[in-house]
């Protein structure tokens, strides 16, 4: 990782502000190598989201601000792009909770996603029978008004939505959210397959740490604003604070995460 | 009795042709409603701008009819250019309301240059079509209906064809129902919300433009045209803010209920009903049926 044109995304000591007072994030940095999958972890109110945002320069739509550090995607600084300008960079982000336009058809709502791009009729049903390749489920009730599919179409339609934008990455935000398990892994099963077959770089913000991490190259895990620890996925998945913390699993019992950082202050005191 | 049924009928029918001059008001607040979630206070004034430059083109420097239409049309282009521009793209990530009041601001500036550019007196449109009951009409079926009236239903009904199709079938106007739906997502996926706004504020104008020239072409070309939009108010409550159909339907619901209210119940009230029945309707729905008959959500503003 050590080569910068290695990574699609480069994000430095980024801190966040939402009206110029309530301090988001404090300093978050975290790359995304090309063609990878990279999770970004942590709990609700972290910032995963305003990470995500930053990069789509999705922020300035709810009055937040990068006000310090520097974010470069495929080489170039960000500052001054729109969200409409990055999709046809090839960035396009997975808003959380889906976000389908319910009023309109299931292929209504993917075909949107080619707004961006200048194509014909027939380069678009191209595009659009590719897409169903990924997600059969959704060819099926491509007739149907959005706003009545499941939970788990509707998480499809968004991501085949953005992937007929053509991107050459993906911020996908929690997109397993209030989904059943079977579900779950049916859209990572996706977002692996996209990842591989079509080279699009992920970078995936979740709750879901252990389904999260089983599919991703590398994580990053967020706390109030901070990256607090970085790894390779099988690494962190290892790790005895993460499987304490984040999946549960541990030889003394449940902690919560300010029990932690006590053990460590004064762990810190006594040397 | 056969009279008083083809008297009800006149009434019932009259009404509905009448109802569709509310419809074309109303359906310009629709289409700015549906793309920045914003009642647009400035409607009113647009009708009257659009319709005084188009008498302006052609009695001030006698452009002919069709010319002079094509530039009041092209005039209200601009005027929406100039609105997306000026107003809307400094307020792009402010607040509903401030966008409303925004609104509230941009019709005084319309009504001023407006007055100032074409003067305050009441100008006279002919379009060519009387406001008289067609004779035709009145020998066959012994109906009394306006000429005017049933020219306004048909240009309303070839309006709602046009905007149906251009919603339907083009790109742009699948993008403004995305955006409608939900404007966050769209311009996740690279939807141009200014190309949007654009569209739909010269729209917007257009529409109001035609909507003018009926109302003119009734009333003449006055100041009272921009207070005529408040009539539109009690359609959209009735038929929903985000919904076109809801426009075309709630003018008629108005047009036909505000005469049969004022001729068989007026008398009881001492006449001139036709001025407020509309809102009293309207309250009932706000009651009852606040999200109107086709609207998609609750109405939160105004």
């Amino acid at each position: 990782m050590s080569n910068s044109s290695a990574n699609i995304l480069d994000i430095k000591n980024i801190e966040v502000r939402y009206d110029d007072v309530i301090l988001a994030l404090h300093d978050v940095s975290l790359k995304v190598p090309k063609g990878k999958v990279v999770a970004l972890l942590g709990a609700n109110g972290a910032g995963k989201s305003t990470t995500l945002k930053a990069v789509s320069t999705m922020l300035a739509s709810e009055r937040g601000k990068v006000t310090n550090g520097s974010i470069e995607y495929d080489g170039n600084s960000i500052n001054k792009q729109t969200p409409s300008q990055m999709v046809g960079l090839g960035m396009v982000q997975v808003l959380e909770g889906r976000r389908c336009f319910g009023h309109l058809t299931v292929e209504e709502n993917i075909i949107s996603g080619a707004y961006s791009r200048k194509l014909s009729k027939s380069d678009i049903n191209q595009e659009l029978e590719k897409i169903y390749t990924y997600f059969i489920r959704l060819k099926e009730r491509r007739k149907s008004q959005a706003a009545f599919t499941s939970g788990g179409e509707q998480q499809m339609i968004a991501v085949a939505r953005a992937m007929m934008a053509k991107p050459k990455m993906l911020l996908l935000d929690e997109p397993t959210m209030g989904l059943a398990p079977q579900l779950v892994a049916e859209i990572f099963n996706i977002v692996k397959e996209l990842n591989t077959k079509e080279g699009v770089s992920i970078l995936l913000a979740e709750q879901n740490t252990n389904v999260a991490l089983k599919n991703s190259d590398y994580g990053y895990i967020i706390e109030t604003g901070r990256v607090m620890l970085d790894g390779t996925a099988q690494s962190l998945l290892n790790d005895d604070k993460v499987k304490e913390l984040y999946l549960g699993i541990s030889k003394k019992g449940r902690k919560n995460f300010r029990d932690v950082l006590k053990e460590e202050s004064l762990k810190k005191r006594s040397n | 009795m056969v009279d008083e049924l083809l008297f009800f009928m006149e009434v019932v029918v009259g009404g509905l042709l009448a109802g569709t001059m509310y419809s074309l008001v109303a359906l310009g607040f629709v289409l700015i409603f549906k793309a920045s979630a914003t009642f647009n206070f400035s409607q009113g004034a647009m009708v009257f701008f659009s319709v005084l430059a188009f008498c302006g083109f052609m009695q001030d420097f006698n452009i002919p009819f069709v010319l002079a239409f094509i530039l009041a049309a092209l005039l209200m282009v601009v005027v929406g250019l100039c609105t997306e521009r000026l107003v809307l793209r400094p307020l792009m990530n402010a607040s509903e309301d401030t966008v409303l009041m925004a609104t509230i601001g941009l019709g005084y500036v319309l009504e001023g240059l407006a007055q100032a550019a074409w003067g305050v007196e009441v100008r006279r449109l002919d379009l060519g079509i009387g406001d008289f009951p067609v004779p035709w009409i009145a020998d066959n079926l012994k109906l009394f209906i306006s000429a005017l009236d049933i020219f306004a239903g048909l240009v309303a009904a070839l309006m709602i064809i046009g905007l149906f199709l251009l919603f339907k079938f083009t790109k742009i106007g699948l993008g403004l129902r995305a955006v409608a739906d939900d404007a966050g997502a769209a311009s996740s996926i690279g939807i141009p919300l200014k190309h949007i706004m654009l569209l739909v504020w010269s729209a917007a104008g257009v529409v109001a433009l035609v909507a003018g020239c009926m109302w003119g072409a009734r009333a003449g070309v006055q100041f009272a045209l921009v207070d005529l939009a408040l009539k539109a108010l009690p359609v959209l409550i009735i038929g929903g803010f985000s919904s076109i159909p809801g426009a075309i339907v709630g003018g008629l619901i108005i047009g036909a209920t505000e005469k049969v209210l004022e001729v068989y119940i007026g008398p009881f009230f001492g006449g001139a009903i036709e001025g407020w029945a509309p809102y009293v309707l309207a309250i009932f729905f706000l009651l009852y049926r606040p999200e109107g008959l086709f609207g998609e959500k609750i109405i939160r503003r105004v």
